[in-house]
């Protein structure tokens, strides 16, 4: 039995979109990432399938419960965590009431143990917590009664990276103690470190729904090579070749002539010769032995390949329908290259290329 | 059962007991006054002085007795008014307060059903209620014999007592209006606007042509004056009472259970 399952869920508010058609499956005991932008509709299923609001058509199960029958969905709930991005608590009482309010309602098998990872000042008025106590709080919450799915919006917002990082191995820990954890985020660091799949959503409708990995192996790798010469970009272009852009020199006498970006296609790109070395960078998406082929042509001084970030892939998803983020089309303008240059893949780039652009326009 | 009682109620002690403090020395006073008055003032010059629909909102003429003048000053004004207004504001926050905060998240994350949560917050509004008639009736019967004006235990009892099936209705109004409202400040403006609407159409209603329109106010079926001068109990207009609360919390419960959240 799934934990999480919806058929061609949608709600509107009113004439708002809040979701349209998403059908997903959320295996028992999986790990699973729910990506987009604010607005993006993340919230709008959270709440629709913790049964807050009713769906306008579509289905929505957890753990086999129907969320429109409230009978049901109660029985759902004795085995349900839900951990809100932004908790909202009676200010007047204190941290310990709370937890003994809820564990009267829904049972208390662990919050010692958690307190004794996540520690919210519990003999203080809720009303004086600092954001992420009042995060730690609501986590202490949402995992006491032992649920076997725990639904997150956002969790790690308010809390102070430290913490975050504790949150995150604390969710590793969980998933190994065979829970369902279901949460969203803007935050696709967090998603590639704990998440086994994802979807991603998009003004309301579901754009992507993979696992992790293929959406890392998809998305390719991120290869930063320096060579000696001046080889021009086109020794490193190709099929599999994306966001190709060359960066400083290491010995270069003038310094002001060795920024550049570089079409995929662009022939002309000889430097003067005054530099020893190149570096190049780019998007891989081919195999490593015609990489490791081409990259033997050259002197090679420094090399490394590693992941493309999540954010990239993301903003690829972002970018296919053309409105890819200004500050892409802003770092085109302001080094003078060719429109093209870097609209060929959609509008991600590296951070390499990134930083060599500042050189020419400060 | 009774776990969100028991936590709402615990939120509404120290509010509870201020009223109770401050109703009790309201009472204390017009106890240690009332002698005075009754015997110094002419009244019933008074009450010709003032537009008749006044006067009879506060049937200035019975005020010449303890019994007149405590219903009058204390209970109309009191309990009928300000206890009724306050039960009303109150209630309205009950759901709308904390959906606007993001409360009611948390709590329906709990396996607890919506028609639970509405009528357990609403009976922690009897807190307030018990705890304000306990103090203040006690209060009002010792001052009484104090000022060597005793009253009789049944008047002071079945005053205080009819008054809650009263006190009620006011607070299923705001609950009501907290489950129709969005936001909480338009729920409470609403739901003390919508009593004391009531109260004054009572008032203004009562002895014309449109009087049946005036049984239409909870406050025609909460008479101090009749309870305290007369001794007069009216047990029907009570259970009456007590079914339009009830039917109100069933009616906001049902609402509750169908809407959105958000």
């Amino acid at each position: 039995m799934p934990a999480i399952e919806t058929g061609k869920l949608t709600k509107y508010y009113g004439d708002t979109l809040g979701v349209e058609d998403l059908s997903l499956t959320v295996e028992s005991g999986e790990v699973f990432g729910f990506l987009g932008p604010n607005g993006a509709g993340k919230t709008t299923t959270i709440r629709t399938l913790l049964g807050l609001q009713a769906p306008t058509s579509g289905t929505a199960r957890v753990l086999g419960h129907d969320v429109t029958d409230e009978r049901e969905l109660i029985e759902a709930r004795k085995r349900i965590g839900y951990l809100p991005s932004d908790p909202g608590f009676d200010d007047s009482v204190t941290g310990r009431r709370l937890l003994d309010y809820y564990a009267s309602l829904r049972g208390d098998t662990r919050s010692e143990e958690l307190l004794e990872r996540f520690t919210p000042p519990l003999d203080r008025k809720v009303g004086e917590y600092s954001r992420g106590n009042r995060q730690m709080l609501a986590i202490v919450l949402a995992f006491m009664h032992d649920p076997d799915l725990v639904v997150m919006d956002e969790p790690t917002s308010g809390l102070d990276p430290l913490k975050q990082e504790q949150f995150l191995a604390f969710l590793e820990s969980e998933r190994e103690r065979g829970k369902t954890l279901f949460f969203s985020s803007h935050i696709l660091g967090e998603v590639q470190k704990v998440c086994d799949r994802v979807g991603i959503v998009r003004d309301g409708r579901l754009v992507e729904l993979e696992d992790v990995r293929t959406l890392l192996d998809r998305s390719g790798k991120v290869v930063r090579v320096r060579v000696a010469g001046t080889p021009t970009l086109g020794a490193f272009d190709g099929p599999d070749v994306h966001d190709l852009q060359v960066s400083g020199t290491a010995e270069s006498d003038g310094g002001s002539e060795d920024t550049g970006d570089y079409g995929d296609h662009d022939d002309h790109g000889d430097q003067d010769g005054a530099t020893d070395t190149t570096a190049f960078s780019f998007t891989y998406t081919g195999g490593f032995g015609p990489l490791l082929r081409r990259l033997l042509e050259f002197d090679v001084q420094d090399l490394t390949v590693e992941d493309a970030p999540l954010e990239d892939v993301f903003m690829r998803f972002y970018g296919a329908s053309g409105d890819a983020p200004a500050e892409i089309s802003g770092d085109a303008s302001t080094t003078g290259t060719p429109a093209d240059a870097t609209a060929t893949t959609g509008g991600d780039r590296t951070r390499g290329g990134g930083a060599a652009d500042t050189g020419g326009d400060a | 059962m009774f776990e969100i009682t028991r936590y709402e109620s615990e939120r509404r002690v120290l509010a509870s007991g201020a009223l109770a403090v401050g109703l009790a020395l309201m009472a204390a006073m017009f106890l240690a006054i009332a002698p005075d008055i009754i015997s110094q003032v002419d009244l019933e010059a008074y009450a010709e002085a003032l537009p008749p629909a006044f006067s009879n909102a506060f049937d200035i003429a019975a005020m010449g007795t303890v019994e007149g003048f405590l219903a009058t000053e204390l209970y109309q004004f009191g309990w009928v008014i300000l206890l009724g207004l306050y039960l009303a504001y109150s209630a309205a926050g009950l759901i709308a307060g904390d959906v606007e905060r993001d409360r009611m998240d948390l709590l329906l994350a709990n396996p607890v059903s919506r028609r639970r949560v509405v009528v357990e917050k609403f009976l922690s509004l009897l807190l307030p209620i018990l705890v304000v008639n306990v103090v203040v009736g006690a209060v009002v019967y010792a001052g009484a014999a104090l000022v060597g004006e005793p009253l009789a235990p049944v008047d002071v009892v079945a005053v205080h007592a009819l008054s809650v099936p009263y006190l009620l209705t006011c607070a299923a109004i705001g609950l009501l209006l907290s489950v129709l409202a969005r936001r909480e400040s338009v729920a409470q403006r609403g739901a003390a606007g919508v009593v004391f609407g009531l109260f004054m159409l009572e008032t203004l209603l009562t002895g014309t042509d449109y009087e049946p329109l005036a049984r239409l106010s909870p406050t025609w079926y909460y008479d101090p004056m009749a309870i305290l001068v007369e001794s007069s109990y009216d047990l029907v207009g009570a259970a009456l009472l007590l079914v339009a609360a009830a039917a109100l919390v069933a009616l906001s419960a049902r609402r509750f259970t169908r809407m959105d959240v958000r």
